[in-house]
């Protein structure tokens, strides 16, 4: 069984990998793992777990529908598999619907909160009810294993039909409603898949992939576990999917035709391929397949088809759920972390399956009953030591082990960028140019206020108002541009230099002659500037300086000249207009400038300031650029 | 039912509306992240100004739809269009599926990505402002007068009026008097703002109706399907009978 243990470890690594990309998740938030965005706001989980994993779990209750309701028999022993299958499938949809909702504690809020003209609410009820249905429809299969609880076998055996049929009931709606979810975005989904008959071809296509789905885990069991296959059973079994299969491309294409459609399915574009990618995948390979007696009855033909068949639905399913969803031209690809999840419940959920089918009775085609038995062995023989009942998890260290290393490096993958974010980008300021009037432009995009430099000089008061703006100078400098401290344009700068000021050049500071020392080193603590460096804020400078915090540029900029310009438009009528945004970033607009501005600037003294440039606005944005 | 009317030709892009919203709606700095998009809205933007070329500035917000594909589409109620016209959003009901962000024409829910326990986040139209009869925050910050506020229907006289006023000023349409059935969140407009929504709508029917249809025939589906399941397994069982009513027959005539 060599085999088995090396399918079960690559499983078990990837389990691993997912539990740790799974608890990030929980702990930092859905930004910290996925590439969802607010474009984007369903990814992976939604078009590849939830969205097409419910109609690959069809196969619960097509099977049983063939084999209760239509009562065929003969593919009785596929029956305890197709719900075994379906429970899983359901499961791990669930499972992945938990780790993608924002709020995973709040997923039981659909019973108390009705909003029934939701379809994903109707969704959300009828997930819940057949999970139930299928945990009762399962649960008979481990209890064969055990004496206790024969009446509750015998009553969910006795009332069999009842839930297979209830399942049914469910499943059509539930199906079907999935493809309502997408009716609401008839301006995002691509034509070739938004139609009105969304809701019946999600629910034709779930019921010609269910049995291809549990003929595609008959295969694997019979080819993990060396068993024999009756291919004849099985082929008999897809041909009732081809009939489907079938009825699902009619309906398809008479949707296209009557839509106008047709043209569109020829366009060249790589929507159009990914459509007949589809078609080919889910229609096409599995309908020549398995149409021809020979290819329907052989082990290849089998694989082929129904390898195509559930690739082709996860891609139909996924194209309507995400790839031709959103068309704003953001590009969505999932990172590793959202891949490992993703295929991380798959693997438990195989691993399950697995187990179930080591440990369960799930070939045999008639219920045994333990107490049937006429002498049941002991389980664990105490004489020799060795177990007699049925097979016990076997390599459990290896696994063990396995998922323990595949989890820690699963954490060690995750980055802090990746959780926290790049966060802001720096933008780097360079000083404003100019002579008697300043260009200030902190990050050159031409966005910048002319500032009358010589005429605010000239006003405020002669050399004795710089202090007004001017609040400090580096040390041994004799004016530093604004740009030294305010370096950043839009966050806060970290002014003071550690490491500077405790290297030689900065004068072998010690740590104890800014931090006291029966306090706690912090900034908040520490000794001010002005401490050492006397005559680093002039006296009665009009701003206050914060010791370690420079502002960004444009906060400290604005700072500067939005409260004198709010006091002065206070003081005089004619003035109110200096308090407008205009009265700066007027050359931006220079309609407001001509009218209201400009009024401003006539009835005062200085009405030579600003206006030159009006006129020659657009060659100075070019002189810019240069 | 109130609304808000945006001049776009008297906007000035000062950003004073999406500071007055900041304030107002206690949101914490916009930080950059990875999950951010272009348009400026965020989980802690709930408006924006687009820069359009030509000295052009467009505010984007929610629409305030007056049948809200968002509403329709929650599963458990958490969005509500009330009277006054605001769509608002109960976080407590909320599970975080997202559906709503998936339905919106205009792309204008958000969602808390960074946040371990988020929220959908868009404008409320100032709900609890509204309420009390005053003016939306950002109404009240606008120098301008470029966005207004008032009873829907006035607006959209007053719309028509400035059109009329001014040929050739505007384009000669109010944008959201009839699309997805009309919204509560006005622009008249010298530029064309087809770029505030998913391409072009044809139709002018409310999102919501797409849905409706299907939905309606749920109750139908479900039992008549559980009707269609009796048929067939009476069939089926009634076949066998007779089939091992003939075998028996056989069987004693032999």
């Amino acid at each position: 069984m060599k085999k088995v243990t090396a399918f079960k470890s690559v499983l078990w690594t990837i389990l691993g990998l997912a539990l740790a990309a799974g608890v990030t998740r929980m702990i930092f938030g859905l930004g910290a793992i996925t590439n969802q965005s607010d474009t984007t706001p369903w990814g992976l989980w939604k078009g590849f777990n939830v969205i097409p994993g419910i109609a690959l779990a069809a196969g619960g209750f097509v099977v049983t529908a063939i084999i209760y309701v239509m009562r065929k028999h003969e593919y009785y022993r596929y029956a305890k598999i197709a719900v075994l299958m379906a429970f899983l499938g359901y499961l791990s949809a669930a499972t992945a619907l938990v780790v993608e909702l924002g709020l995973p504690w709040m997923v039981w809020h659909p019973v108390v909160y009705w909003q029934h003209h939701s379809a994903l609410f109707e969704v959300a009820w009828c997930v819940m009810l057949y999970l139930v249905v299928l945990f009762l429809e399962f649960v008979p299969v481990p209890l064969e294993e055990t004496s206790r609880f024969a009446g509750v076998r015998r009553f969910l055996h006795k009332y069999k039909l009842i839930l297979v049929v209830l399942g049914i009931m469910i499943s059509t709606l539930h199906q079907s409603s999935l493809g309502t979810l997408f009716l609401i975005t008839p301006e995002k989904l691509h034509p070739l898949w938004y139609t009105n008959l969304l809701p019946v071809l999600f629910f034709v296509s779930a019921i010609a992939v269910g049995p291809l789905m549990v003929i595609l885990g008959v295969l694997t069991i019979s080819a993990v576990y060396e068993k024999p296959l009756e291919r004849e059973k099985l082929g008999k079994l897809a041909l009732f999917s081809v009939g489907v299969l079938a009825v699902y491309a009619l309906i398809r294409f008479i949707g296209l035709v009557a839509e106008g459609k047709l043209a569109t399915m020829f366009v060249s574009s790589w929507q159009t391929l990914f459509f007949w990618i589809e078609t080919a995948l889910f229609v096409i390979i599995p309908i020549l397949f398995l149409a021809v007696k020979q290819l329907r009855v052989s082990k290849a033909g089998l694989w082929v088809a129904t390898i195509s068949a559930v690739i082709g639905i996860g891609f139909n399913r996924a194209n309507i759920a995400g790839i031709m969803l959103v068309r704003t031209g953001e590009i969505y690809i999932p990172t590793i972390f959202e891949i490992f999840i993703s295929l991380g419940i798959i693997s438990a959920a195989v691993l399950v399956f697995l187990f179930c089918v080591e440990r369960f009775k799930m070939w045999e085609t008639k219920w045994t009953d333990p107490r049937d038995r006429e002498t049941a062995p002991p389980e664990f023989d105490r004489s020799s030591e060795a177990w007699l009942g049925s097979p016990r998890i076997s390599h459990r260290f290896t696994f063990s082990f396995i998922l323990i290393i595949s989890l820690a490096f699963g954490f060690a993958l995750i980055s802090n960028e990746r959780i926290h974010s790049e966060g802001i980008k720096e933008v780097p300021v360079k000083a404003a140019r100019g002579g008697d009037t300043l260009y200030v432009d902190g990050n050159h995009d031409t966005f910048g206020v002319y500032f009358a430099h010589e005429d605010h000089i000239q006003r405020e008061g002669k050399k004795e108002s710089c202090v007004i703006c001017h609040h400090m100078n580096l040390p041994m400098d004799e004016s530093s541009p604004c740009s030294a401290c305010h370096g950043n344009m839009y966050t806060e700068f970290d002014a003071f230099r550690h490491d500077w000021h405790s290297s030689p050049a900065g004068g072998n500071v010690g740590c104890m002659e800014c931090h006291p020392e029966d306090q706690p080193r912090l900034a908040e603590t520490a000794q001010s500037c002005e401490h050492c460096h006397k005559d680093l804020i002039p006296a009665g400078a009009e701003i206050e300086v914060d010791d370690y915090m420079a502002p960004s540029y444009t906060d400290a900029m604005h700072g500067v000249c939005v409260p004198c310009h709010e006091t002065r438009a206070k003081q005089k009528e004619e003035l109110k207009d200096l308090a407008l945004c205009t009265s700066c970033h007027g050359f931006d607009h220079p309609e407001y400038l001509n009218k209201e501005i400009e009024m401003a600037f006539r009835d005062t003294s200085f009405n030579h300031v600003v206006l030159p440039f009006v006129g020659d606005l657009d060659k100075n944005r070019e002189d810019m650029d240069d | 039912m109130k609304a808000i009317l945006t001049d776009v030709t008297k906007c000035i892009g000062c950003l004073e509306c999406v500071e007055a919203c900041k304030e107002y709606n206690h949101l914490e700095v916009d930080v950059p992240r990875n999950w951010h998009r272009t348009d400026g809205l965020s989980a802690k933007n709930w408006t924006s100004i687009l820069r359009k070329p030509e000295n052009h500035y467009v505010r984007k917000q929610c629409r305030h739809c007056l049948e809200p594909a968002c509403v329709s589409a929650c599963p458990v109620g958490a969005l509500e269009k009330t009277a006054s016209g605001a769509v608002i959003y109960h976080g407590e009901k909320c599970i975080g599926c997202r559906y709503c962000m998936i339905a919106c024409p205009y792309g204008i829910p958000r969602y808390d990505w960074e946040s371990p326990v988020p929220y959908i986040r868009k404008c409320n139209l100032c709900f609890d402002k509204i309420r009390n009869g005053q003016k939306p925050a950002c109404i009240e910050a606008c120098p301008t007068q470029a966005t207004i506020f008032g009873d829907r229907n006035e607006l959209l006289t007053e719309a028509h009026r400035r059109i009329e006023a001014e040929p050739g000023k505007y384009i000669d349409r109010v944008y959201g008097e009839h699309e997805v059935g009309g919204t509560s969140v006005l622009y008249i407009s010298d530029i064309d703002l087809g770029f505030l929504t998913y391409p072009v709508r044809k139709n002018t029917k409310p999102l919501p109706e797409t849905t409706s249809t299907a939905m309606h025939a749920v109750p139908f589906a479900f039992t008549g399907m559980g009707a269609l399941m009796g048929g067939i397994y009476w069939i089926c069982k009634r076949r066998e009978q007779l089939k091992q009513e003939k075998q028996q027959a056989k069987e004693d005539e032999s």
